[in-house]
């Protein structure tokens, strides 16, 4: 104990020199406003704001990158609330009651909300990582690949129960995104896949360009055909902040997504990503009146956010301790790290004792730093929200365009986003969701490697997801969580029967 | 008449004379990097980049345009205006396996490109897990060719360097293993420390943390010397197997029909990145290998390119590999 | 048997088709057993599951009564996806300086509300304040004026 404190006592130390602190504040800053225009998330922002950092001395770039990082989850929140456009998977959860309390008034409830609850998941986080970071490292080894498949077996799950309309059409949709994400080039063999033959798609559908897509532009075309309701906000703002009331609402959700998205997160693999969701369908389930979710619950908010920053600050805990990325952004994190000579590894934590709990300490601070920045901004945005939609949709527009362009140079990427958002139109059309299909596309891409590569190693047996414990215990819960989704809807449908 | 056309050829030859008379560079150079941000080809890109804006007096800028294992981002600097403001960082496997590698590609790395120079090179090292049953090389080989059915070989992807390598690794013992394929060294490293797959060939950049913290035991290194990041890993040279040399080298590349002058004067600020002492040591931090002066002309260059391809070429086709 | 639902009928018959075109394009790909899945074995079964839900969609259109077919207008669509397209196109050629206020302005027409000189000005405000927000204060590596400043 006395360990930790010491530890962390450096941390703040080195964290809370006047060069860190301002590092801390710019990344922030910076990286809330870039990751508020849509069309771009957190890794295209940290990939363009990579070479800000190249000035600074190691420790202190680490902590601007770290400052952007989570600048841009929390910018891509604001987003995914304001304009219904979520800017990476994480958010895709956040714009189903989050846009919707924007469009009853409420934004700046809804804003304030994910801003508080993320600074207390952050804050609990990072004690998390603090005192418990090797021990955890050890737990996230245990996951392989039959283990990983499992896991992303149990988020499909959720991924039904959180869909508002028919199970039906949820389940159809999410295998529709699943197929999507089979389309590029295959892992093993390296054959393309329904790729149609262009080259852009060789290396599969961009989450972005699909999310642009099927949720920016579908929305937009969705809105230029209702024009009673498409000005986000009718009438007077409301409050721009939450009330008592909602903070009572908000605090056991928060606590639970916490939990859930703080040990997600560790999963190397983007276990991250499941974080949300699994606190949506908690939250949804244990609800006393679950029909409220998708059209402005505040729970529904609460509690992804907390899980959505829980899972981004432990997310570095594999980074720290193992010098392995658990996903893409810790991947850039990584070079970034490389490019100022520190080399992320099981050493970084003895060796270089300032730089790791330096970070650490700043994590917190960055927390902080982001909701001293947002919670006055909300009023800025939702005043932004008045502006008459026929100027702000060709605003939108135009960031989706160069949002989707800069993430590869690529013209082509623009292109196909406008491909996708006819199909978004089409699935708007035939009564379909967007929400699951993109989550079934996410989880797709892991799931066939996972699968592959379990089958390979234990050479061809499928009883090995059911045989390794921890891979079955997943799937256990999964058919439990399929079982409480689909139950209901059979008795509906026993009820209607009966009464004809 | 003959006056009006006089003066408008004097104009013309004025303005002609004007506009090349800008000295290059006179406005900021792309570096294409077909790869990813921050992995080992980006970063060394970046490092050196840095340095190289000094030198020529303009911003060398990044931009990174990745798929395809990297071909993506080689075709379209192959097909960019040979001014002298895009160049592109080839590797190893953009400019050397690919050929074999990817049937429909477009372009020929020895004859599509004006080659600059040599960057720095990664060496390869061959790895296994923490508690594989061998004391040294010489008994890993024997373990994994008598247990070969058994052995999981793991790779970040065909027409990775991780695949490509640890191909030719088996060509050169003689045995075929199960690979199980990941997206990306991140995943495949995180399965190797957990002890789900026995080895693989990779960068030395992306295993040299874990290597020194004993997540991972390392075999060999495939250079004629041994790395001063790792001074106690022995070449494979000292360990029995001369034949496994391969680094994932990176080199800088200019559209083919770019003027001479302009690759000298690049080549030039190549050069002078790579002698620059603090650039040096952040490139051997990494475990970067500096190519020597004699290597670093962009004449020497062009004939690695056409070796590396030939070599590249038999032992992928041995394995019957192709990503189409 | 008369539709109840139309809707329902139409999203299980795009179900199908989708999944009819995956299966076409993953035709020549391997199946491959078990053991060693080839590329082919994912799209395809799940190109076979798509086609059984489709139906069962379909067929409970038939069976439930439900919401009918909903129009598909077409200024919007045409308007906002071709302003993308055109965007796309243009970016590289001829810049973000001009690619910027056609996108806006294509955009925009999508609403019959639009007034060209206000959508104008507002286009060309808001692409220089991106010019100057992405390309100098970001350094992103977007073209901006290649015909007029060379990049």
């Amino acid at each position: 104990m006395g360990d930790l404190l010491g530890n962390l006592a450096l941390g703040f130390s080195t964290a809370l020199s006047i060069q860190n602190i301002l590092l801390c504040f710019t990344g922030c800053l910076v990286g809330t406003l870039i990751g508020v225009l849509p069309g771009v998330g957190p890794i295209a922002t940290i990939a363009m704001l990579l070479p800000l950092t190249f000035k600074v001395d190691p420790t202190g770039a680490l902590i601007m990158l770290a400052g952007i990082y989570y600048g841009a989850q929390y910018g891509g929140s604001t987003t995914a609330i304001l304009v219904n456009i979520p800017g990476e998977a994480t958010s895709v959860v956040t714009v189903l009651d989050g846009h919707q309390m924007a469009k009853q008034g409420r934004a700046g409830v809804a804003l304030g909300t994910a801003a508080i609850g993320s600074f207390i998941a952050g804050s609990v986080a990072t004690v998390f990582i603090a005192a418990l970071g090797k021990p955890l490292t050890e737990l996230a080894l245990l996951f392989g690949p039959a283990e990983y498949f499992s896991l992303m077996v149990l988020g499909l799950a959720f991924a039904v129960v959180l869909a508002r309309g028919s199970v039906l059409k949820a389940v159809a949709v999410i295998f529709l995104g699943l197929l999507l994400s089979t389309v590029g080039t295959d892992l093993e063999t390296g054959e393309e896949r329904l790729t149609f033959g262009i080259p852009d798609l060789a290396d599969g559908i961009d989450f972005a360009v699909l999310a642009m897509g099927i949720f920016g532009f579908a929305e937009i075309l969705r809105n230029l055909e209702n024009p009673e309701t498409r000005d986000v906000v009718r009438g007077a703002i409301g409050r721009l902040l939450p009330s008592k009331e909602d903070l009572k609402r908000s605090l056991a959700p928060i606590a639970r997504g916490t939990g859930l998205g703080a040990i997600l997160g560790i999963l190397p693999g983007n276990g991250a990503v499941l974080g949300p969701f699994a606190s949506y369908t908690l939250e949804k389930k244990i609800a006393k009146d679950p029909s409220r979710f998708g059209k402005g619950a505040i729970e529904g908010v609460a509690g992804p956010e907390a899980a959505n920053n829980a899972g981004a600050q432990t997310a570095f805990i594999p980074l720290l301790t193992l010098g392995i990325p658990p996903n893409a952004v810790m991947a850039l994190m990584v070079g970034a790290m490389t490019i100022h000579g520190v080399i992320p590894g099981p050493q970084v934590m003895t060796k270089n004792p300032s730089l790791f709990w330096g970070m650490i300490a700043s994590m917190w601070i960055g927390n902080l730093m982001l909701l001293i920045i947002n919670l006055p901004l909300v009023g800025l945005w939702v005043r932004l929200l008045k502006v008459p939609y026929r100027l702000m949709f060709p605003a939108i527009l135009l960031f989706c365009c160069i949002g989707i362009y800069s993430i590869n140079n690529n013209p082509g990427d623009v292109i196909m986003t406008a491909f996708f958002g006819l199909a978004g139109y089409a699935l708007y059309k035939f009564g379909f969701e967007p929400a699951p299909l993109l989550l079934g596309f996410v989880l797709g891409k892991l799931m066939e490697e996972t699968f592959r590569q379990a089958m390979v190693i234990s050479r061809g047996s499928f009883m090995t997801f059911v045989e390794r414990p921890l891979s079955g215990a997943l799937l256990a819960i999964t058919a439990a969580i399929l079982v409480i989704a689909v139950l209901p809807n059979v008795r509906k449908r026993r009820e209607e029967a009966f009464q004809e | 008449m003959l006056t009006r056309m006089i003066a408008a050829a004097a104009a013309l030859g004025l303005v002609a004379g004007v506009a090349t008379a800008q000295p290059y560079p006179s406005r900021p150079i792309t570096l294409i990097v077909p790869f990813a941000a921050g992995g080992p080809t980006d970063v060394v890109a970046r490092i050196v980049g840095e340095h190289m804006s000094k030198t020529l007096g303009q911003q060398v800028v990044v931009e990174n345009v990745a798929g395809a294992g990297g071909t993506t981002g080689i075709t379209r600097g192959a097909t960019s205006k040979g001014d002298g403001y895009t160049i592109m960082m080839g590797h190893m496997g953009t400019h050397g396996a690919a050929p074999a590698l990817y049937p429909k590609l477009k372009y020929d790395p020895t004859k599509d490109f004006a080659p600059i120079g040599l960057a720095a090179g990664t060496p390869i090292l061959i790895v296994a897990k923490k508690d594989y049953p061998a004391k040294d090389l010489k008994e890993f080989v024997a373990h994994v060719k008598a247990n070969a059915a058994k052995v999981n070989q793991a790779h970040a992807g065909v027409g990775s360097v991780s695949f490509t390598t640890c191909t030719l690794f088996n060509h050169q013992i003689g045995t075929k293993f199960t690979q199980v394929a990941f997206r990306g060294t991140g995943p495949a490293l995180n399965a190797m420390v957990g002890g789900q797959v026995d080895f693989m060939c990779d960068q030395i950049v992306n295993l040299v943390e874990q290597i020194k913290g004993g997540a991972i035991r390392a075999y060999a290194i495939a250079t004629p010397e041994r790395s001063p990041a790792l001074p106690d890993v022995p070449t494979t040279k000292e360990a029995g197997m001369p034949e496994y040399e391969v680094s994932a080298w990176n080199a800088l590349f200019a559209p083919k029909d770019t003027p001479a002058a302009i690759v000298a004067k690049l080549n030039d600020a190549l050069d002078k990145a790579l002698d620059d002492p603090g650039t040096r040591q952040r490139l051997h931090d990494l475990g970067g290998v500096i190519p020597t002066k004699a290597g670093r002309t962009s004449a020497s260059l062009g004939k690695f390119v056409e070796a590396e391809v030939a070599r590249w070429n038999p032992v992928l086709k041995a394995a019957g590999v192709t990503a189409e | 048997m008369t539709v109840k639902s139309p809707q329902e009928v139409a999203a299980g018959l795009f179900l199908i088709v989708v999944a009819a075109i995956g299966l076409w394009q993953g035709a020549e790909l391997a199946a491959g057993s078990l053991n060693q899945m080839g590329p082919g074995m994912l799209p395809r079964a799940l190109s076979v599951i798509l086609v059984v839900l489709g139906g069962a969609l379909a067929l409970d259109g038939f069976l439930e009564k439900g919401a009918g077919l909903e129009r598909w207008h077409v200024r919007g669509p045409v308007f906002i996806l071709g302003a993308a397209v055109v965007f796309g196109l243009l970016v590289r050629p001829v810049g973000l300086a001009i690619a910027g206020p056609v996108a806006v302005l294509l955009g925009a027409m999508a609403d019959k509300g639009t007034k060209f000189v206000e959508t104008l000005v507002f286009g060309v405000i808001l692409t220089a304040f991106c010019v100057g927000l992405f390309k100098y204060a970001l350094g992103l590596p977007i073209p901006v004026a290649p015909w007029l400043l060379g990049y």
